[in-house]
């Protein structure tokens, strides 16, 4: 939990605690802000809600540039921070098939997931469906397994790879977040509403 | 949602809070972050009974021609010219943290064991390598001057006192002579036929002979 348990403000046995309240608190907000709705994030692919964009894109910038000023500030240490592993093409194939998936059912795994909490039974089925798939993946581990460890580039960042400055890398993404979420504004009003 | 105003003044607000925020980053004046080990690990290690090594310690290591200490004296190099432990590298203080000297100091082969007339230099000098991470440091617990009171100039123990302090100064009477000490008790046996001359005043003062040695040449290593 940030910086607060390292700096031992609150102790360690918190952690879990803290856990439980933020998915909880994230799941009012995701329910509550309509991403329960496989309509409204379907709409992102087509062109009539972007809300998805502007949700990620905004959590991203957001978190960084706080991140950022933290490390700046001492709060926070960058260098301790976990990054994930990047497994290049298990990683492409993946969100390939992650984003047909959210094509066509209209959710994400955790939205689908709030969805279920409503008693939405797409999101029942679609959850059903992911089981299914966790299942043939665990036993057809040994078929996926040269794509899933293949390709491996250890823990980088976009920063670290391209040996960019962050704090610029930081601010051209903050400006073409703002210019995206202005461009899909503008193609947002020229598509057909769609009431949901 | 249903807004037909493209650029409402909530947003633009809002942009434009988060693109100050992101230029804020990129003008902060940036600084060098401290580097080294964090002040809670600085503390433990300064603390730790591992930190200091006793003149009979080191004197056993030296006797038993031990390969693995490496001994650095701290003092200018006018006091390491005139005397200093056997096989010891001069880094004067000032010099420390040159670049010419960061083999000795940042390297995990040798149990480094710094020293200066006291302990006080070397102890300012251990606190300088830790805080950059370095590994097996030590300080000689009373410098030049204890090893002289122990080592080269060990006090007899009155009669009231244990026997661990007999054994203590017979080793460090041993040692003493190790390192080039003459006893005349020792010198004066009648059928020595060695060229040992008992020196003319017998006094109890022995006699400081601190063999110096140049300094030992070993590969540079670490520095990235």
């Amino acid at each position: 939990m940030g910086p607060l348990i390292p700096n031992e403000i609150i102790p360690y046995e918190w952690n879990n605690i803290i856990a439980i309240l933020i998915g909880i608190a994230f799941g009012f907000v995701l329910e509550s802000s309509g991403f329960s709705s496989s309509r409204k994030l379907a709409g992102v692919f087509y062109g009539y809600d972007f809300a998805v964009l502007k949700v990620f894109f905004t959590a991203a910038v957001t978190a960084a540039i706080g991140l950022y000023y933290m490390d700046y500030l001492g709060y926070v240490n960058l260098g301790e921070l976990y990054v994930q592993p990047t497994y290049l093409w298990g990683g492409i194939i993946g969100g390939a098939i992650m984003g047909v998936g959210f094509i066509s059912a209209g959710f994400c795994p955790g939205t689908a997931l709030t969805a279920v909490a409503i008693g939405k039974i797409d999101a029942i089925v679609y959850i059903v469906g992911i089981m299914i798939g966790v299942f043939i993946f665990a036993e057809a581990y040994s078929i996926f397994q040269p794509l899933y460890e293949g390709s491996y580039l250890g823990n980088i960042t976009v920063v670290d790879y391209f040996g960019a400055n962050p704090y610029w890398f930081i601010f051209g993404l903050t400006v073409v977040a703002v210019l995206a979420f202005f461009v899909t504004d503008i193609i947002r009003r020229r598509v057909k509403k769609v009431f949901y | 949602m249903s807004t037909n105003k493209l650029i409402t003044p909530r947003y633009l607000f809002l942009s434009a809070l988060i693109i100050v925020l992101a230029g804020g980053l990129v003008l902060l004046p940036k600084f060098e972050k401290q580097e080294g080990i964090a002040p809670e690990l600085l503390l433990s290690n300064a603390i730790s009974p591992e930190r200091y090594i006793s003149t009979d310690e080191l004197a056993d290591r030296i006797i038993s021609n031990d390969p693995s200490i490496l001994l650095i004296d701290v003092r200018d190099e006018a006091s390491f010219n005139e005397n200093t432990l056997p096989n010891s590298v001069n880094i004067p203080l000032d010099q420390l943290l040159n670049e010419d000297f960061e083999g000795y100091l940042d390297q995990a082969e040798y149990d480094v064991i710094l020293f200066s007339n006291d302990s006080f230099k070397a102890d300012q000098a251990w606190i300088l390598c830790n805080r950059l991470d370095y590994k097996n440091l030590h300080v000689l617990k009373g410098g030049i001057n204890e090893w002289f009171n122990t080592i080269i100039n060990p006090k007899k123990p009155s009669e009231n006192m244990p026997q661990t302090e007999y054994n203590l100064y017979s080793f460090r009477k041993a040692a003493s002579m190790y390192f080039g000490v003459m006893y005349v008790d020792q010198v004066k046996k009648p059928d020595s036929k060695k060229a040992y001359v008992a020196p003319k005043k017998t006094t109890t003062t022995p006699k400081v002979v601190v063999p110096k040695k140049k300094k030992k040449k070993m590969p540079v290593e670490g520095g990235c």
